[in-house]
């Protein structure tokens, strides 16, 4: 650990601003638990509460950004201060878009009633989701401990979510093909992927964070990324 | 002894080299292998506790340790490759070479005129009066003081502001051209809009000079020089871009020091 500085209110504030940021991830991350309790459960209670559990999100966040912008111009902050302030801002705008993700996943609870007819495997939802739970506390973990080690394996883990997401793609693609009666569910499934996803990008971009706070510069390695999603395409008559 | 010949990233050979200074007042050993090189164009900023024998390493650049007699310097020190220790130097002119600005201006007690004129004179930069004129108002206005006294040259320097006297001392040093200017805390005992005005200076001085500063204020240190070096009981533990230094440090110390802790 450093040492503490000299002005003891100075790490005050940090800590306080480290426990407002692990606030906030616990809090994206029981959102992130609930909305996928709710699609699961078709839980349109739990899915409303969800909804507007948001708002407090979006609240933690300008906390956040108001003591950050506090520290640095009060305290002046240096080397790797001045990388922590700066990065609780941005973990603090990753979380806050996390939070939007779950949002959208129990908005969208309640059109999964019309997919009940279709003959989708939900299990690659909920594999993808459980991932995302698991690299949420991971990352929050490595935050804490300060590892850089923890934040690298929650970054490479993406790598899964993403190859989920592609074959749920193609699956969708294939559905609405099959007959256009899916098109509409298959559509609203197909965003529900999509914002786990992103949900995913994030969380790596804050285990990237939490590499810089620690060691001082971007972590360089190549991410492998799996998302081709952009470049599938199932062709009409293969699906005939 | 052969003279290191250490290069900056443009491919200019540096101003000043310092390789290997040690120095001790008596049994103390202040400086400890001190290797630094100091580029024109640049400001190089010397930061470090109380102590740490940052002023004791400028006061090295232009033989200012001469008058303590307990002091030994040893190593090498070469201004454009020569030797600033070395017996032949005449100190008087390695001085207007290596020009000097204090912690507290210290005008000397006659005109404004005559503050920047001292110099000048007693090195014959001036043939006559008007040649005189020239360098005393040139001086006032790259130091940035011109506007302000312009129509009061015969008053007192020390009836300034310490603000204004500060300049005045920059103008006093600059008046004899110099090719280095230390600095010792120019701003510590100033406001911070005077402060901000001594700043702005030092960025347009650097255009002409090669600038060393010791400065307490890391903030400072951060907005004005483009290299810095930390020093730490008489060793400098760290020295490179102040980018860097100051988002990155690699030591440990270095860290400890310019974030405030305890080291």
């Amino acid at each position: 650990m450093p040492h503490s500085h000299i002005v003891k209110s100075f790490d005050q504030d940090l800590n306080n601003l480290r426990s407002k940021i692990v606030d906030m991830a616990k809090a994206v991350e029981q959102q992130f638990e609930k909305a996928e309790r709710a699609l699961i459960e078709n839980d349109l209670i739990l899915a409303t509460e969800v909804r507007q559990s948001d708002k407090k999100i979006d609240i933690m966040e300008q906390e956040i950004e108001t003591v950050a912008i506090e520290m640095i111009a009060l305290r002046s902050p240096m080397a790797d201060d001045l990388r922590e302030i700066i990065s609780a801002i941005k973990i603090s705008n990753a979380l806050e878009r996390i939070g939007d993700y779950a949002k959208n996943l129990a908005k969208r609870v309640v059109v999964l009633e019309s997919t009940k007819d279709m003959n989708i495997n939900p299990s690659v939802l909920s594999q993808m989701i459980s991932i995302i739970n698991i690299m949420n506390q991971d990352v929050i973990k490595a935050y804490i401990n300060r590892s850089s080690e923890k934040a690298i394996s929650v970054w490479t883990r993406d790598l899964a979510v993403d190859n989920l997401y592609n074959s749920f793609f193609k699956d969708m693609l294939i559905y609405m093909m099959e007959n256009p009666e899916n098109i509409s569910p298959a559509t609203h499934l197909l965003f529900i992927a999509k914002n786990i996803e992103r949900a995913g990008d994030h969380i790596t971009n804050i285990a990237e964070l939490i590499y810089y706070i620690i060691e001082g510069r971007a972590l360089d390695m190549v991410r492998p990324k799996g998302d081709d999603s952009s470049i599938t395409n199932v062709d009409y008559k293969e699906t005939l | 002894m052969t003279i290191v010949k250490s290069t900056n990233i443009t491919g200019q050979t540096a101003k000043i080299i310092a390789d290997k200074v040690n120095v001790h007042y008596g049994d103390n050993h202040a400086l400890k292998d001190i290797c630094l090189d100091i580029n024109s164009n640049e400001v190089t900023a010397l930061i470090g506790p109380s102590g740490c024998g940052k002023s004791t390493f400028l006061r090295c650049l232009n033989r200012m340790n001469d008058i303590i007699e307990s002091c030994r310097v040893e190593g090498s020190i070469t201004l454009d490759g020569q030797n600033i220790n070395s017996k032949k130097i005449d100190v008087v002119e390695l001085r207007a070479r290596v020009g000097m600005v204090f912690q507290k201006p210290n005008p000397f007690p006659k005109s404004i005129y005559d503050n920047i004129a001292y110099g000048p004179r007693i090195h014959g930069l001036s043939s006559n009066k008007e040649e005189l004129d020239h360098i005393v108002h040139s001086s006032l206005k790259k130091a940035g003081l011109w506007n302000e006294v312009h129509d009061r040259l015969e008053s007192s320097g020390t009836s300034l502001s310490g603000g204004q006297q500060q300049r005045l001392c920059i103008a006093r040093t600059i008046a004899i051209e110099p090719e280095v200017i230390l600095m010792d805390e120019p701003c510590s005992a100033l406001d911070p809009i005077a402060t901000a005005i001594i700043e702005e200076l030092i960025e347009e001085l650097k255009n002409r000079y090669a600038i060393v500063i010791v400065t307490h204020s890391m903030q400072q240190a951060a907005r004005i020089s483009q290299k810095t070096a930390f020093f730490h009981l008489g060793k400098l533990l760290e020295q490179g871009d102040t980018k860097s230094i100051f988002t990155n440090p690699t030591h440990e110390k270095t860290k400890d020091y310019i974030t405030g802790r305890y080291g």
